[in-house]
């Protein structure tokens, strides 16, 4: 891009905002609090699940938990691209980049543990089930969405085009999810889910803790992102100013 | 109005085309290509014939057939500088979009209805012919959806730097749930006819992803094709 | 929309008004604070160094880009509002003929005619093709066009809908000498049945042509004035004809 002389607007550097430290450390040692609490319940309070998963349905407590997160990344990331393509705000753009970052590593998580899950439980390393399959095609997807990004040089079009894109992205997760029930069933059935007929009292704790857990743990690594995204235009926006 | 200058553009994209002839030989070369190739790959195991993949396999080679005239489908507007042209012009721009997908869907409809034939020359699939009414539903419908999502991104995707690259990455996964639909459907029609179980199924969900494209096309579009 | 006859009296209608306009591209900004109005049957032209923001005053006038602050309006209409009916009022030429070069010049024109809504599309085009001297060479398609040929053609394309305001980006740029001459010739023939926004290096023909002069630099306005000017009269001000620096 030619680059004239155009002079750059003029404003205080620091507009953006960056998530206050201290409660942000509050709430990633909520967090912490509580996954744990769901470790020790889940692991060693909690029964013994009684069908054919046994031991390894503990596992349940935090890939539940990181499915769900990753889900409530993305949809941010969705309100997200509707404000910025309502309010052109940058804020709402950076907030819709860190969500999608954080949707992308919690979905990386839910395969993780979905790979163990299924070793532990029925011996193979992969199946081709429908919430597997989901999160594998949203972590194609929204891994697209960085690639989109680098691809365009304007800053004001890359966040336009990424907000578009994370509107297409988010709608078509559940048609993916409803698509992948069409899919014949495979030599083994997999279902990960919970097993068995309801859950105990000390099962639940164990769920919930990890839920919120989960979710205080993507609200604080959002605002530790949102911070870093914060710095580093500032750094840029003065470097700019300084090249001048 | 609005319908004359649809008109118009579906008619110059088509002249385009048939002066250049690029985009529609291309992508039936390809097409036939591409069912070659699948059948030496997967026969050269020694596993027999494609059968079991047939239904599928016809779909892969839409789509990727697809990428390649969606890449083309703004390439005379954005190589030439002409997309300005257009903005210029007192349109709607989902009266663009609505051409442009209709131009999209006639290539693909005019690949398909060689390569079909060609397809059932290959690889004699049973019951083709005999429920090719409902077949032909489904292909219409698939060829909506590909045709809608594919416009879309192929209007955001020119406009970037790595466009030729950047469409089959953004596409693909958007287009895997319609291609499970329709390969599915396929399969299940050509073993178990139009009663089959889920092949309504399959229409109905085909009508609902392109629905939904639709809609989001018809929402978004202004923002996409420029400012 | 035909544009009143002499542009003798200084009442007409505002046909452009800008408002403080400004445009920035992600950091770079490249338009700041620009207003400037020109009324019906005026002729501005716009002059500055290379970047300094013409083309992009251009486009924000012609609807290609949306300002990011302040606003214009053509004939009266916001495009926020009615894009178009300020599309119709507009013709635009750059150094872009914006034609499809595998098509002919009459298809090009016909495609046109139909996008803009143009009556009697056949007998327009007929009419246009001959002013500007290419109804010889009309089922002829534009790859085959020499470039002072193509860039006839797009004045015709520009003109196809009777645009009540035309703006032109640096149209005689890399034109032949007898390109050059039909230009001007049309030019002075329709000037007064149009509104003009002229972006130009060629500061003689510029102010032979308009009844007002911009000058921008990185940016933002350094000069306005209406009535003739004599090149002499921005000396002081125009950088590329006084050779003088940065301006306050």
């Amino acid at each position: 891009m030619v680059e004239n002389a155009a002079t750059v607007a003029a404003g205080p550097v620091s507009e953006q905002t960056v998530p206050a430290q201290a409660t942000t450390t509050a709430i990633l040692a909520a967090a912490g609090l509580l996954l744990a609490a769901a470790l020790v319940v889940g692991f060693w309070v909690a029964p013994t699940d009684a069908s054919t998963l046994g031991f390894s349905q503990k596992i349940f407590y935090f890939h539940a938990p990181i499915a769900e997160t990753a889900l409530l990344a993305y949809g941010v990331a969705f309100v997200a691209a509707l404000l910025y393509l309502r309010r052109g705000e940058a804020r709402y753009d950076r907030l819709g980049v860190a969500a999608v970052r954080l949707g992308l590593l919690f979905s990386l998580l839910v395969m993780v543990t979905g790979v163990i899950w299924g070793r532990a439980a029925w011996g193979v390393w992969w199946a081709w089930e429908p919430r597997l399959t989901t999160f594998l095609i949203a972590c194609l997807l929204y891994g697209g969405y960085f690639v989109l990004r680098g691809a365009v040089e304007d800053e004001s079009r890359r966040a336009t085009y990424a907000a578009l894109f994370a509107i297409i992205a988010f709608v078509d997760v559940p048609i993916t999810f409803f698509a992948t029930r069409f899919l014949p069933e495979g030599l083994h059935p997999v279902v990960l889910g919970p097993a068995g007929s309801g859950m105990d009292a000390r099962d639940l704790v164990a769920f919930l803790a990890g839920m919120a857990g989960m979710t205080l743990l993507f609200v604080g690594l959002l605002r530790l992102e949102l911070g870093i995204e914060a710095l580093r235009d500032e750094l840029r926006e003065l470097k700019f100013r300084l090249g001048r | 109005m609005g319908f004359r200058q649809y008109r118009a553009m579906v008619r110059k994209d088509l002249l385009s085309e048939l002066r250049t002839r690029e985009t529609v030989v291309a992508m039936f070369l390809f097409v036939v290509l591409a069912m070659v190739v699948f059948h030496y790959a997967f026969t050269a195991t020694g596993g027999g014939t494609l059968s079991f993949y047939t239904g599928g396999m016809l779909w892969v080679v839409f789509v990727f057939g697809a990428l390649l005239g969606l890449n083309r489908s703004f390439a005379h507007e954005k190589d030439e500088g002409v997309l300005d042209g257009l903005l210029l012009c007192p349109v709607d721009r989902v009266t663009i979009f609505l051409a442009k997908m209709t131009g999209n869907l006639i290539f693909l409809g005019l690949i398909q209805v060689v390569a079909v034939p060609v397809f059932a020359l290959f690889f004699a699939p049973h019951g083709m012919v005999a429920h090719l009414a409902t077949l032909l539903v489904l292909i219409v419908l698939a060829d909506l959806g590909i045709a809608a999502l594919g416009t879309l991104l192929a209007t955001i995707a020119m406009q970037t730097r790595a466009r030729d690259l950047l469409l089959p990455i953004v596409f693909l996964p958007l287009v895997i749930p319609l291609v499970i639909a329709a390969a599915s459907g396929t399969g299940a029609l050509l073993s178990g006819g139009a009663g089959a179980p889920g092949v309504l199924g399959r229409l109905l969900f085909l009508l609902v992803y392109d629905g939904v494209f639709l809609v989001l096309a018809y929402g978004t579009y202004d923002v996409a094709i420029g400012e | 929309m035909t544009g009143a006859g002499s542009s003798a009296s200084g009442t007409g209608a505002a046909e452009i008004s800008a408002v403080g306009l400004g445009k920035a591209f992600g950091r770079r900004e490249a338009l700041h604070d620009v207003s400037f109005t020109v009324r019906r049957g005026g002729f501005l032209a716009l002059f500055g160094p290379n970047g300094a923001g013409k083309t992009t005053t251009l486009r924000l006038v012609a609807t290609l880009l949306r300002p990011s602050s302040g606003s214009v309006t053509v004939a009266g209409r916001d495009p926020r509002d009615d894009p178009a009916a300020v599309r119709r009022a507009i013709g635009f030429l750059s150094h872009n003929p914006l034609l499809y070069r595998d098509l002919t010049a009459d298809e090009n024109l016909r495609f046109y005619a139909d996008m803009y809504g143009v009556a009697e599309p056949a007998r327009r085009i007929d009419e246009l093709l001959a002013r500007v001297e290419l109804g010889h060479r009309r089922h002829d398609v534009v790859a085959t066009l020499s470039r002072g040929m193509v860039q006839r053609l797009a004045i015709a394309r520009a003109l196809l809908h009777r645009p009540a305001v035309l703006l032109l980006d640096e149209p005689h740029a890399g034109l032949d000498a007898h390109a050059v001459a039909l230009l001007d010739g049309l030019l002075a023939e329709i000037r007064a049945e149009h509104t003009f926004v002229m972006a130009t290096h060629d500061v003689r023909r510029g102010l032979e042509l308009a009844d007002q002069v911009l000058v921008l630099d990185a940016g933002r306005v350094a000069l306005q004035r209406s009535g003739r000017l004599e090149p002499g009269d921005l000396a002081d001000v125009s950088p590329e004809h006084a050779g003088l620096g940065t301006l306050a």
